[in-house]
């Protein structure tokens, strides 16, 4: 199965995409993603009902957030009611250790993004201040990135044994799918399945830019 | 014999081919003159990297001007009804920079089409975001 991990819709304060037009693009361009998530920035959207379009379409549409913390942007998959009171999504200096923390408590799955860029990525705060417990699993390749940043995130990554995966970080809709997870011989119908994938560590970032397909 | 595109030309996933508009000292000047639109940021190296920026950037509205002229090259006669973008990062004058547009929706009843577009700045940051609604008159 493969699903891009990291997209913005229109609620998001600076994406620009509707997410029927998501659909539309991934059909009509013929791209080889089974879904989506959307992963909108500071905030968990748990009022949109995107099921209408995953039957139209035959995608599957999960949500997701993208917070932010002392040590860069963390994609956060499995919200719930308890991670929602537990965390100020809006915080955009939220304590890393804090949201890996909670993550797991409530059953959810936290994993910084674009690790390799500057400032709001991971691993461009190990330098000064040391590695972060509890983290395992990182954005290795992200559709935003500019040359070097992914090298750096797959280089860092290695170094300290993470996982990778992988998502467009679309904010229009004609870049998704730059970068996607695949989740070989797994079939994930929901929001729970999808952190029970990623907690099983089964999948593999890959890059779709240029309709080439590779880790 | 080329002709004007037209709503029945165009099609979702079409992309509009890439352009390299000039942002060079001069064009920027001469730009922000016209739109009596000067500050020293946008026309002074100098001047800009003291506010912080690497160099001087390329004003918000001149990106916004020189994606809607590429609209107009691409469709001539369409109808630009609305432009959003999105400033994600800076664009430097004197640099070489991308701009690309996308189809991403077409409505048949208003003749109206949705356009992503997006501009790539030199070190291959995203630095503008947007989107347009394009009308084509019957």
């Amino acid at each position: 199965m493969l699903l891009d991990l990291h997209t913005h819709s229109i609620k998001s304060d600076d994406g620009r995409a509707k997410v029927e037009n998501y659909c539309k693009w991934i059909r009509k361009k013929e791209l080889p993603l089974d879904g989506f998530v959307l992963t909108e920035h500071r905030q968990f959207d748990g009022e949109s009902d995107y099921r209408h379009l995953e039957d139209e379409y035959d995608l599957l549409i999960l949500k997701a957030s993208e917070v932010e913390t002392d040590f860069g942007h963390v994609l956060v998959f499995g919200v719930n009611e308890d991670l929602s009171a537990s965390l100020d999504f809006s915080n955009i200096r939220l304590p890393i250790e804090r949201v890996l923390a909670e993550s797991d408590r409530c059953g959810a799955f936290a994993a910084p993004c674009h690790p390799g860029r500057k400032r709001v990525g991971l691993f461009s705060h190990y330098e000064e201040r040391g590695a972060v417990d509890g983290v395992h699993t990182v954005e290795t390749l992200n559709g935003g990135s500019i040359p070097g940043e992914d090298e750096l995130s797959v280089e860092m990554a290695e170094q300290h044994g993470y996982l990778g995966f992988g998502g467009s970080d679309s904010h229009v809709v004609s870049r998704i799918g730059f970068c996607a997870t695949e989740f070989p011989d797994q079939t994930i119908t929901s929001v729970d399945g999808l952190v029970q994938a990623l907690k099983g560590g089964a999948f593999q970032a890959v890059t779709l830019r240029g309709g080439q397909a590779g880790s | 014999m080329s002709h004007a595109l037209s709503f029945e030309d165009i099609e979702l996933g079409d992309e509009l081919s890439e352009s390299h508009p000039d942002v060079s000292m001069a064009a920027v000047t001469k730009f922000c003159h016209a739109a009596k639109h000067l500050f020293e940021r946008f026309i002074d190296h100098e001047a800009a990297r003291a506010e912080g920026f690497a160099g001087a950037i390329v004003p918000g509205i001149m990106s916004q001007g020189l994606l809607a002229a590429m609209v107009h090259r691409w469709a001539p006669g369409c109808i630009i009804k609305n432009i959003d973008t999105v400033f994600r990062g800076s664009l430097l004058v004197d640099s070489e920079i991308v701009m690309t547009g996308a189809v991403t929706d077409t409505d048949e009843a208003q003749r109206r089409i949705e356009l992503d577009l997006t501009i790539i700045a030199e070190d291959g940051r995203t630095g503008v975001i947007g989107t347009a609604t394009v009308e084509f008159p019957e």
